[in-house]
């Protein structure tokens, strides 16, 4: 028992500390860690994964909100969107046939690379809509000098629907799908990008956990591979975000976007019958 | 009424501290529960991975209510199963606080929205129990 334990602690050790150092979440990795080395079904990663995806999210975010960086308005303004999304999503993986999940990972991980690829700047938005004033949605986050700025909100409704489908493809495949959350909140509702990420990882928590309670209350959740893997993937996003402060983040930007490229093609082609 | 200023910093400080206590709670209980499987049934635990992996999922509704009760008994698949059970509600936990958070600050707009999610996150686990 030590040695399979120990495997898929590794594994998902492995799957948390790469989501981690390169922003992408566990859940990227954690899924086809665990079918193409682990030889499990598609269904009980996802499972697994979506338990581990929250678990990183509780414990990364933490830090994010107490130190300002999170827009906790904006979150649970969107989460209704995101949670809609993974609930229907979660639903619907219980129905698909591996086959159809493994293709659709592999779309989501070209997908991601598209988005990993993409260079944004940074730009603050100085007032907010009518709707986003409303409902105070507006924030400040902290400069390096301390120095609090202050910005704007805009098109809640965009981010939303943009967030349906995040919270859609998090339920049905594993994952946080923090790139579609960060591209609702930074290029459609026009918050800074780092308040994006924040808010994005915070936001993770709750759509993974929807998706969660679906393969929990339909007993879809296996307990022997859910559980070393909730706490490799946890432990290795800690050494990941302890490493993030030291690492050349940008200098390893281009493996990442070759191992989803990779990741994409291995799933797909398992998809198609290959494997 | 606590002034935006008080009630943001209010929620920045009490949401860390449930996500990580919920968090540690749940990690602690999965290391128990892996410890005694591994003392008590290390069988099961091999048998179990093997067939997964030659046979693929196969559902079992769980009974929540006994699934604690038996965890409490020492039975390790109990407790790794209410420790990924306390993991997956952790936001569920941390929505609930604000829902009250905001209802008591009296802000409709939020309370309306956490409440939204509250019911959807238990729309969910039907949907789970009868799908």
């Amino acid at each position: 028992m030590l040695i399979v334990v120990g495997e898929l602690l590794l594994l998902a050790l492995g799957a948390g500390f790469i989501g981690s150092i390169s922003g992408l979440g566990g859940g990227v990795f954690i899924v086809p860690g665990l079918t193409l080395l682990g030889h499990v079904p598609i269904h009980v990663a996802i499972g697994a994964s979506l338990i581990s995806v929250v678990a990183t999210s509780a414990g990364a975010s933490a830090a994010f909100v107490r130190d300002g960086w999170t827009n906790l308005r904006v979150a649970m303004a969107l989460e209704v969107a995101t949670v809609s999304g993974a609930i229907v999503g979660a639903s619907l993986a219980g129905v698909l046939s591996g086959r159809v999940l493994e293709m659709l990972f592999a779309v989501m991980m070209l997908i991601s690379a598209y988005f990993a690829a993409r260079r944004t700047g940074e730009h603050i938005l100085p007032s907010s809509d009518r709707l986003a004033e409303r409902l105070k949605l507006g924030g400040s986050f902290p400069e390096s000098d301390g120095r609090m700025v202050r910005y704007g909100v805009r098109n809640l409704p965009g981010g939303a629907a943009i967030m349906v489908v995040a919270g859609l493809m998090s339920g049905m495949l594993g994952i946080g799908a923090g790139a579609l959350k960060v591209v609702a909140m930074d290029s459609v509702m026009g918050l800074p990008l780092k308040v994006s990420s924040a808010t994005s990882n915070f936001m993770i928590g709750v759509t993974a956990g929807a998706g969660a309670l679906v393969f929990l209350s339909r007993g879809d959740v296996s307990v022997v591979i859910s559980s070393p893997v909730a706490l490799g993937v946890t432990a290795g996003a800690l050494i990941g975000s302890r490493m993030l402060m030291h690492a050349k983040v940008e200098a390893l930007r281009l493996v990442f976007i070759v191992l989803l490229l990779l990741i994409a093609v291995e799933m797909g082609w398992r998809a198609l019958g290959g494997i | 009424m606590a002034t935006e200023e008080d009630e943001d910093r209010i929620l920045r400080v009490w949401t860390p501290r449930i996500l990580r206590a919920s968090v540690l709670t749940s990690a602690s209980l999965l290391i128990v529960g892996l410890i005694v499987m591994g003392l008590s049934a290390p069988g099961f635990y091999i048998d179990r991975v093997g067939d997964i992996q030659m046979h693929g999922r196969k559902a079992v509704k769980q009974d929540w209510a006994s699934l604690t009760v038996e965890a409490f008994q020492g039975h390790p698949r109990a407790i790794l199963m209410v420790g990924l059970l306390i993991l997956t509600l952790v936001p569920l936990g941390r929505v609930a606080f604000t829902f009250f958070f905001f209802l008591k600050e009296k802000d409709h707009a939020f309370t309306i929205l956490t409440a939204t999610v509250l019911v959807l996150l238990i729309v969910g686990v039907m949907l789970g129990r009868v799908g």
